[in-house]
This record gives C-alpha cells, sequence and structure tokens, in this order.
C-alpha cells in the first residue's frame, strides 16, 4: 500500500511510532529494524516488537523493494521480557560470584 | 543455580506433552511457564479437536488440557512451575528465570522450547483503537475470564481461528456482523464455516478492513472489497456498526528464545515465518535444544501434541532413557504426524517442511 | 462456492443424501463433510460400524446406510457439527436432528424457527425432543419436527424471542 491514508496509523503502539515517520527514516538510509530501533525505540517497549516487528519488516520490503526473507533480522538479547533489578540483585552468589548451586 | 535434566519450556499442548512424554519414559522434567497456569491455548478451545483418537479427537481442547495436567500434577518426576518466565539461554547452556519474580539460573542437561506463537496485527487506520482486539484476547475475555468483550463483532480472517472465536462468540451471546478474509477462499476448514453461516453471520472473502470508525473507541469499520492482486477497489467501501473489531489474521512462531540462543533460523512462510532448524528428531542446530509446537511451524493444536511427545521422547532417549520401545514409539508418532499432514488440508505446512529439511 | 460462502451447494448436498426410499424406511445420518481434513471421531463414534473412514483419515467418511440406524451418536461426536440425522418415515411430516450448542436450550414442545443452510429463516419447526447426556458432552441433540419438503434443508434454527 503505497498510498497515503495509513500515514498516521501506528506501527509500534509501545512507543507510538507512526507509519509515515518510519518511511521518513527508511527513505532516509535506515533500512534495517536495528537502525530503526535504535533512532526511534520501534520494538523497544514492554511487548518488545511481538506486534510491530512484522509491520516494520513489511515496511522496509515495500518501501526498498528487498524481501522480508532476505531483511536483516536484529540481535534478540537477554533478558527476553523485563525483570525487575530487585531480583537480580537479590540473587544467591557463592565466593566466586558465580550463581549459588541449590 | 539449579541443574536439571529436562526443561520444558512453554505449558502449552506441545510443551505439556513435551514434558509427559519424557517424564513417562522416567525423566526428571521441570516444566517452566511463563503464564499463572498451564494449557496455553488448548484452555481457550470450547470446540472439539479433530484428528484422530491418539490426539483426543471429539473432546474439547480445555478438557484435553485439563487431562494431561492432571497426568503431568500426578507424576513424582515432574516439577511444574507457573509464574516462570525464560529470560534467556547462555552459551554453557544455562536458562535465566524471572521465577515468581525470583532470578534464577537452571542448568538443564536437554531443553525443550515449546514457546508457541503470537498474533499476526494487521494495518489499517485507526487500528490502535480501543475495542480493536486480537482474537487471542477475545478468547482469554470470554473463556479465562468470563467477560463478554462486546456486543457486535467485525471478525477480521477467516482461517480457523477467526471461525473458531465467531462460533464462541455466538454462543456468548454477542453478535457477529460479518467475518472478512482477504484470500479468495475460506483458509479453515468448511465445517466450521458451515456451522457459522448457517447461523447467519455472512462470510466475504476478498475484502479487508480500511478503516476503524469510531472517535475514543470503536463504532464501526470501513471494509473494502479487494481485486485479484489483494488491492483495495475503489468505490467499494461500505460501513458496519460494530462495537469491536477482532484480528485473527494469522500467527507468527514465538521464536525469541531460539534467536537468542543462536539456533540455526530460516524463513520459511508455509511455517508462518522464521523457524528454527533442527533434524528430523526436532533438535536444533544447538545441541541439546529440542523444539516443538507452533513455534516450529504454524499448525493445529494435534500436531503440536504430537510433535511435543516426538520431542520429549527424543530429548529423553538421549539421555538413556526409555529402553527398547523407543524406536518403536518414535516410528509410532512419525506416523501419527504423517497422517495429521497428509491431506489436502496439509499441503502448506509439507510444503514448508520440505524446505526446513532440504539442504 | 462452500469455499467461498462457507454454504454447501445443491451439487454437494446431492453427493451425501440417501435415497428417498431409504429415508422412508426410517431416520438416517447425513454427512455433510465435503473437505479432506484429518478426523475421524464419525467412523469410531458409530455403534454400528456404519461409517468408513478407510486408512487413511484425511478421506472423506462413507456411510452404510443399510447400516445405519439414525441413533445420532455419530451426530454429537463430529467436531464440524456436520452430521445430521433424517426421518421421512412418516407420511405427513419429517424429523430432523441436529447438533445444537447455544444456550438457553428449547423445550418440547416449544415452536422455533427452522433455519437452513444459507441462514435463511424457512419457517416454524415444533421440537419433539432435547437430548443431553453426559457421553453427548455439551453438544445437545435436538429434534425439529418439520414439514416433509424441509428434510433435507432445515440444518439450524433459532429460539423465538418470548
Amino acid at each position: 500500500m503505497s498510498n497515503h491514508e495509513y500515514d498516521n496509523t501506528i506501527i509500534c503502539r509501545c512507543e507510538d511510532i507512526s507509519r509515515a515517520e518510519l518511511h521518513k527514516w527508511i527513505d532516509q538510509g535506515l533500512t534495517t529494524v536495528d537502525e530503526l530501533k535504535r533512532l526511534t525505540r520501534a520494538t523497544m517497549g514492554p511487548c518488545q516488537g511481538r506486534t510491530c516487528r512484522q509491520l516494520i519488516l513489511q515496511e522496509i520490503a515495500s518501501r526498498t523493494g528487498v524481501p522480508i526473507s532476505e531483511a536483516k533480522i536484529p540481535t534478540y538479547r537477554q533478558p527476553l521480557r523485563g525483570i525487575t533489578l530487585g531480583a537480580i540483585a537479590d540473587m544467591k552468589l557463592d565466593e566466586e560470584g558465580k550463581p549459588h548451586e541449590e | 543455580m539449579e541443574r536439571k535434566e529436562i526443561v520444558v519450556v512453554g505449558g502449552g499442548p506441545a510443551g505439556l506433552c513435551a514434558a509427559l512424554q519424557a517424564a513417562r519414559m522416567g525423566a526428571q522434567v521441570t516444566l517452566l511457564e511463563g503464564d499463572d497456569r498451564l494449557g496455553g491455548q488448548l484452555v481457550k478451545q470450547t470446540h472439539m479437536f479433530f484428528g484422530s483418537q491418539k490426539q483426543h479427537a471429539g473432546t474439547r481442547g480445555v478438557d484435553i488440557s485439563t487431562m494431561l495436567v492432571k497426568e503431568l500434577e500426578q507424576m513424582p518426576n515432574v516439577e511444574i512451575r507457573t509464574n516462570a518466565m525464560v529470560l534467556g539461554r547462555y552459551e554453557d547452556g544455562a536458562l535465566t528465570v524471572d521465577d515468581n519474580d525470583q532470578f534464577k539460573v537452571i542448568y538443564p542437561k536437554k531443553a525443550v522450547f515449546a514457546t508457541g506463537a503470537s498474533e499476526k496485527m494487521l494495518m489499517f487506520a485507526n487500528n490502535d483503537m480501543p475495542g480493536v482486539y486480537g482474537a487471542g484476547a477475545v478468547q482469554t475475555l470470554m473463556n479465562v475470564y468470563g467477560v463478554k468483550p462486546a456486543d457486535r463483532v467485525l471478525m477480521v480472517g477467516a482461517g480457523n481461528i477467526g471461525l473458531i472465536v465467531s462460533y464462541q462468540l455466538m454462543q456468548a451471546g454477542v453478535q457477529v456482523a460479518a467475518i472478512l478474509d482477504a484470500g479468495p477462499r475460506i483458509g479453515g476448514y468448511l465445517v466450521h464455516a458451515a456451522k457459522i453461516r448457517r447461523a447467519g453471520v455472512p462470510i466475504l472473502t476478498r475484502h479487508s478492513i480500511k478503516e476503524a470508525v469510531g472517535t475514543d473507541r470503536v463504532t464501526g469499520a470501513v471494509i473494502v472489497q479487494l481485486d485479484e492482486k489483494w488491492q483495495a477497489i475503489p468505490g467499494t467501501e461500505q460501513t458496519i456498526a460494530c462495537d469491536a473489531i477482532c484480528l485473527a489474521v494469522g500467527l507468527s512462531p514465538f521464536a525469541d528464545l531460539f534467536w537468542q540462543a543462536g539456533c540455526d533460523m530460516k524463513f520459511i512462510p508455509e511455517l508462518g515465518g522464521h523457524v528454527p532448524a533442527r533434524g528430523q528428531d526436532m533438535q536444533t542446530s544447538v545441541e541439546g535444544i529440542y523444539v516443538a509446537g507452533d513455534v516450529g511451524g504454524i499448525e493445529e493444536a494435534s500436531s503440536a501434541m504430537v510433535e511435543g511427545y516426538l520431542a520429549g521422547l527424543n530429548a529423553a532417549s538421549a539421555l538413556g532413557y526409555g529402553g527398547e520401545t523407543v524406536q518403536t514409539q518414535r516410528t509410532e508418532l512419525e506416523t501419527q504426524l504423517n497422517d495429521l499432514r497428509s491431506g489436502p488440508v496439509g499441503e502448506k505446512i509439507r510444503a514448508g517442511l520440505a524446505k526446513l529439511y532440504a539442504e | 462456492m462452500l469455499h467461498v460462502t462457507g454454504i454447501p451447494t445443491k451439487e454437494d448436498v446431492a453427493k451425501v443424501t440417501p435415497s428417498l426410499e431409504r429415508l422412508q424406511k426410517g431416520p438416517c445420518a447425513v454427512i455433510e463433510c465435503f473437505q479432506k481434513i484429518p478426523c475421524n471421531p464419525c467412523a469410531t463414534s458409530c455403534p454400528f460400524g456404519a461409517i468408513e473412514r478407510g486408512n487413511d483419515i484425511n478421506e472423506l467418511p462413507v456411510i452404510d446406510w443399510e447400516v445405519c440406524t439414525g441413533c445420532g451418536i455419530c451426530v454429537v461426536n463430529c467436531p464440524g457439527l456436520a452430521i445430521f440425522v433424517v426421518d421421512m418415515s412418516q407420511p405427513d411430516r419429517a424429523a430432523v436432528k441436529l447438533p445444537y450448542e447455544f444456550l438457553p436450550l428449547p423445550k418440547v414442545g416449544d415452536v422455533v424457527t427452522a433455519i437452513g443452510r444459507d441462514g435463511v429463516p424457512l419457517g416454524d419447526a415444533k421440537v419433539l425432543k432435547v437430548q443431553d447426556n453426559k457421553a453427548y458432552d455439551r453438544t445437545r441433540l435436538v429434534w425439529l419436527e418439520v414439514q416433509r419438503d424441509w428434510a433435507m434443508e432445515v440444518r439450524h434454527f433459532s429460539r423465538k424471542e418470548s
């Protein structure tokens, strides 16, 4: 869909990124999810891209002509879900600083 | 830090069956589920399952879940942890887990990742307006929490999920205004379509949603007819009154953990997107990590269960469990999978698996 | 067309319709299953062995109407709710047994609106029986009395607003 009627449609709900904003950056040469993510925070909200990653890949593909099968997929890093710093700080460690064996 | 024999990640149909199979063979099994209850999507399925008796055909999904969970709970060599979300897998084999708000490190000898799928989103104007739901959310509201999600729903997607959820909505006393599908044919089972159709719900193929109508919540939807090239035909727009729009436009394998663990991934559209490469034994390119269910390719729950049994069997037998009958059981499970996939509706999954096992 | 509308066509239905002679002998099952999907509870649930699915669970069911008694066990066991029982043994009316999964249930003697495969109301029908037991697993078997020419048309009904 190359028309403009969806320009205001939100692609990344968590970070409130519209289709027009994504297109603006794609047209400036940011053609990977990783680059778009670093610049706009798209895919970095609570859902961690679950809702929007496919849509962003589709937008990149339709805008650049490079199919999704050849798209560069962003690196997935742990923790895959949010966790409180408190939970990590409370972890029991042994003398060597490794997780205490239970 | 804890050391375990077999850790199964995900308590949906595939994970439950993987845990059961490995435990039946005598292995010590730890089942980790991120949600507060087991069953995954099975608990929302109020319809009788298809397949054969071996996959509990004729029994309702929710009751299959109860049966599987009950057997697991009675096994002394099974440890079930709910509210236990796996956060990552490290090169030395460690799994980090948010276990009821405690950070845990678990070293399994073998792991089965059965993390399921996530719903695809569709782009249309105002798709972030309150009243636009994923089909899974509608099912959760109705079937898990007993909340009526709306009075009149427009369903987008005539695959099995769209058809089944439409039927469930009608059972809950919700009107279904119409079911749309962008494709030229109904994607779901025609018996599901027929029972909805005779209850008076129109199914509009080659139609899509263009816009959600409303100011602060959905009060309607603009739909449009599509041509053979899936493009909107100008002038065919019509407005449908509804207070919810339910999206059932497909699933994506939820493969974060495989990506992060460094498993080789393949993009196979027939399987729903990127899926972990694996051998016939369901083991991924990372030794000791097995895959089962929708995360390895979007399919019916019956197949997910059999894949779970198969992954559980192979993980347990790799640790020396199972004795002489392992090969017979493996062949039996592989035959069941072939039977489920051998007909016309299995064509897509067969094509996808052929690509997966190519090279 | 069934693939597009969800409504079985006349040709589809003709393929699974028993002969008038058989229908007049007494109740028998009509299996409106037109797509090869992996499924076999109809065959495994039939107490008389009247339904065959062959070696492949994807094959369409084949029913032997000489063996079928029209008991309705397959109707409540079909996951697709695609089986109905039709009885034209009475000269002036027909009975149709339907699978029904909506609440509230109708009561015996109620007049309901009979509905065709396309969702269009046909007219009034009388509820003869509402069968429910544990083995039916919440799919009720509702018997409707309808006019004879609707026997192969009525596949659903709605309760009238009271």
